[in-house]
């Protein structure tokens, strides 16, 4: 029974890998098609395959790699430094990422300013209006 | 018989050999020979009842090996022929060969040797074949003793007695010698007459001072060099020193581009080329007017020495000191110890090279056996060597002086005593000009003679921190590779690999600081390098970390690096 158990718990496991390539597959031939309508080159089936194969690996590198820098600092979550460190390799791509990552901040900031503002608005509209109420009802 | 050998305070091996071999008298080849030797046999049997006789310690043990060393010899030459041998007989020999220098006086021995060779002059001539070496090509002996130069048997006495001999006139015979029983294997006997060489050498305190003070005399050689080449002695030169010395140190010793600038980028090049502390030769560098007093004699010398190889040594040697004094006065130029450190050990280091060079050919020149030129040459440049030696200590004695001229941070006492050795070099070259004029000329051939003899030694380690050691590390990984491709390889390939690992190594480096930036520190720890090891998939679940150390590293390493292993078995989980 735990055979067969892990038979198609690999099955499984088989088939969702093969739809996740399948995935990253029509991604890439997506892409490929607007870079060739753009750059007006055509791109052959197996060059597709072949950016998708390795597209896959490299996602998988990818993801070991970050759950390992999170461990070395300690951390049970993946974040954006870990991140940055995965991509320090290539400098545009850093500084690509380190920008998103600035204007990330920048909204978070915004936000966060926001709902204080919200909430002080709030604070003091509920101030006045009891107050308020007090005045009334002093009056 | 084994009672005259009165217990000795340490009980040798070499007499426990004699008391098994003396108390257990082979009977054949004894008696066999003993019927050649009549004359021998009276010799043997007066010391034999001398021993028998004698019975305090000192005489017993002196007779008893006087008696035992013209027993030994009779013996030698009893059981020279290589038929008889039996290990019994090496071990005789063996013992009868090699002297006791620790009990026996020298003169004991010398004294004996010659009288037993009048009086058998026969016997050893029909029983020398065997045991004879190499050895009318031996020139050395006449020098020692030229009335000894018998044939045969006469030669192995005549070792012996000159050897001692010459271990307390101190001469350098032996060594040739040495080398001519090493190369003539002949026969299994001739290894018994190389084996006593060595001990007696390193008993013989004239003899175990040699090999150091080699060293030494190199670096002095290297100044009687210097001298030769000094002509005369001017102090032009301070004019053109004063702008280069003022040139802050921190410009100079930054400047990380070798040959670029004339005077200014020489001193830091040659600066940072030299090596790590050897404080002890390169001291004698500095006293240059203690220099100029030893000038001509020691280095006419030299120059007169002998054809071909030694004057091949003293090219390369004048060339070393040539880069030598063209780099001191360019360092004594920069202010403070800084200079006067790396410039000492530039020049131990630069002493030492040329010192393994000059070895290396020495020791071609022995094993190519060219006996007759060959040794002729070496105890000559042996006795430079002797004379460099005395000359080199009296340098040593004003060198101190000179040193701590040089550390005085003004300028121009410095020049002086440095600019006329720099300008002695130059007098190879040029007859001295004004000044001016050699200013200009300097800068420019400064450039050239460094640039020409400073690249072949880019193994220099130095206080720069890129080029030099990293330039050794780098070299010594690019031969690894070249020496796993089992085929030869192009320069310009090594020089790709060379670059790669460059590359290689810095991003490696990199990755490792970011690591510990990532976590939060400053340090690089094990961490950093497990996770780098992770990453490149040499570390998995199944293999750690402290599993490839084991595999990989000596066993010294894992104590260190494996808590298990260091802790002494007191081992508490993390927490």
């Amino acid at each position: 029974m735990t055979e067969e158990e892990e038979w198609s718990e690999e099955q499984q496991s088989f088939s969702y890998r093969q739809r996740l390539k399948a995935a990253v597959h029509y991604t890439v031939g997506c892409l490929c098609e607007e870079v060739s309508s753009d750059k007006d080159m055509q791109f052959s089936k197996q060059t597709i395959a072949a950016i998708s194969e390795v597209t896959f690996g490299q996602c998988e590198n990818f993801a070991k790699d970050l759950e390992m820098f999170a461990r070395h600092a300690k951390r049970s979550t993946v974040n954006t430094e870990d991140v940055k460190l995965l991509a320090r390799r290539s400098h545009s791509l850093l500084k690509y990422i380190t920008e998103k990552n600035e204007d990330i901040a920048q909204l978070n900031l915004e936000r966060k300013a926001k709902k204080k503002k919200k909430l002080e608005d709030e604070n003091r509209n509920s101030v006045e209006l009891a107050e308020a109420g007090v005045e009334e009802s002093e009056n | 018989m084994a009672d005259n050998f009165s217990p000795d305070s340490e009980p040798t091996t070499r007499t426990l050999l004699r008391r098994v071999l003396d108390t257990a008298d082979p009977r054949t080849p004894r008696r066999a020979r003993s019927t050649r030797s009549g004359a021998q046999r009276d010799l043997l049997e007066t010391p034999s009842t001398r021993r028998q006789r004698s019975q305090t310690k000192m005489t017993a043990r002196r007779r008893s090996h006087t008696a035992a060393s013209v027993d030994r010899l009779a013996r030698v030459q009893a059981s020279g022929h290589l038929e008889e041998q039996t290990p019994r007989t090496l071990l005789k020999n063996i013992i009868l060969t090699a002297p006791e220098s620790s009990i026996v006086k020298p003169e004991a021995v010398v004294k004996l040797v010659p009288s037993p060779q009048v009086v058998q002059p026969s016997r050893r001539e029909s029983s020398r074949g065997s045991l004879e070496l190499q050895l009318p090509e031996l020139e050395p002996p006449t020098t020692l003793a030229p009335g000894l130069l018998a044939p045969g048997r006469r030669k192995q006495r005549l070792r012996l007695s000159e050897f001692q001999q010459g271990m307390d006139w101190g001469h350098l015979s032996q060594e040739p010698r040495e080398n001519a029983d090493a190369s003539s294997l002949t026969s299994s006997l001739n290894l018994t007459f190389a084996m006593p060489l060595q001990p007696q050498s390193v008993k013989r305190p004239g003899l175990a001072r040699r090999p150091p003070t080699r060293r030494v005399v190199d670096v002095g050689t290297f100044l009687q060099d210097l001298r030769d080449t000094s002509l005369a002695v001017a102090p032009p030169g301070e004019s053109h020193r004063t702008p280069v010395a003022t040139v802050p140190t921190d410009t100079v010793l930054e400047d990380t581009q070798p040959f670029s600038q004339p005077l200014a980028g020489h001193s830091p090049s040659v600066h940072h080329s030299l090596p790590c502390p050897s404080p002890s030769g390169a001291k004698e560098v500095e006293g240059p007017a203690s220099r100029r007093t030893w000038s001509s004699g020691p280095g006419l010398q030299n120059n007169h020495s002998g054809p071909g190889k030694p004057a091949q040594l003293l090219a390369r040697k004048v060339e070393e000191v040539e880069a030598l004094a063209v780099g001191f006065p360019n360092i004594s130029s920069i202010s403070g110890e800084d200079g006067v450190e790396p410039l000492q050990n530039g020049v131990g280091e630069e002493a030492e090279e040329s010192m393994e060079k000059s070895m290396s050919v020495r020791e071609v020149e022995k094993a190519a056996e060219e006996q007759g030129s060959a040794r002729a040459e070496e105890p000559e440049g042996h006795t430079e060597v002797a004379e460099a030696a005395g000359s080199l200590g009296a340098i040593e004695a004003k060198e101190p002086e000179g040193s701590s001229e040089d550390e005085d941070p003004s300028a121009s006492p410095k020049l002086a005593p440095s600019t006329p050795e720099f300008l002695r070099t130059r007098r190879l070259q040029s007859p001295e000009p004004a000044p001016p004029p050699s200013t200009a000329v300097l800068p420019s051939e400064l450039p050239k003679r460094l640039s020409a003899r400073i690249p072949p030694r880019p193994r220099i380690p130095g206080s720069r921190p890129r080029q030099d050691p990293y330039k050794a590390g780098l070299n010594h990984y690019a031969k690894l590779f070249s020496f796993y491709a089992k085929m030869p390889m192009e320069k310009k390939a090594v020089e790709m690999v060379e670059k790669c690992l460059d590359k290689y190594f810095q991003h490696l480096c990199d990755d490792l600081e970011v690591f510990a930036a990532h976590a939060g520190r400053k340090t690089v720890s094990p961490e950093d390098l497990e996770l780098l090891l992770r990453r490149q998939g040499l570390v998995t679940d199944q293999v750690s970390l402290h599993v490839l150390v084991e595999r990989h590293l000596p066993l010294e390493y894992r104590q260190l690096l494996i808590p298990c292993a260091f802790s002494g078995n007191s081992v508490f989980p993390t927490q």
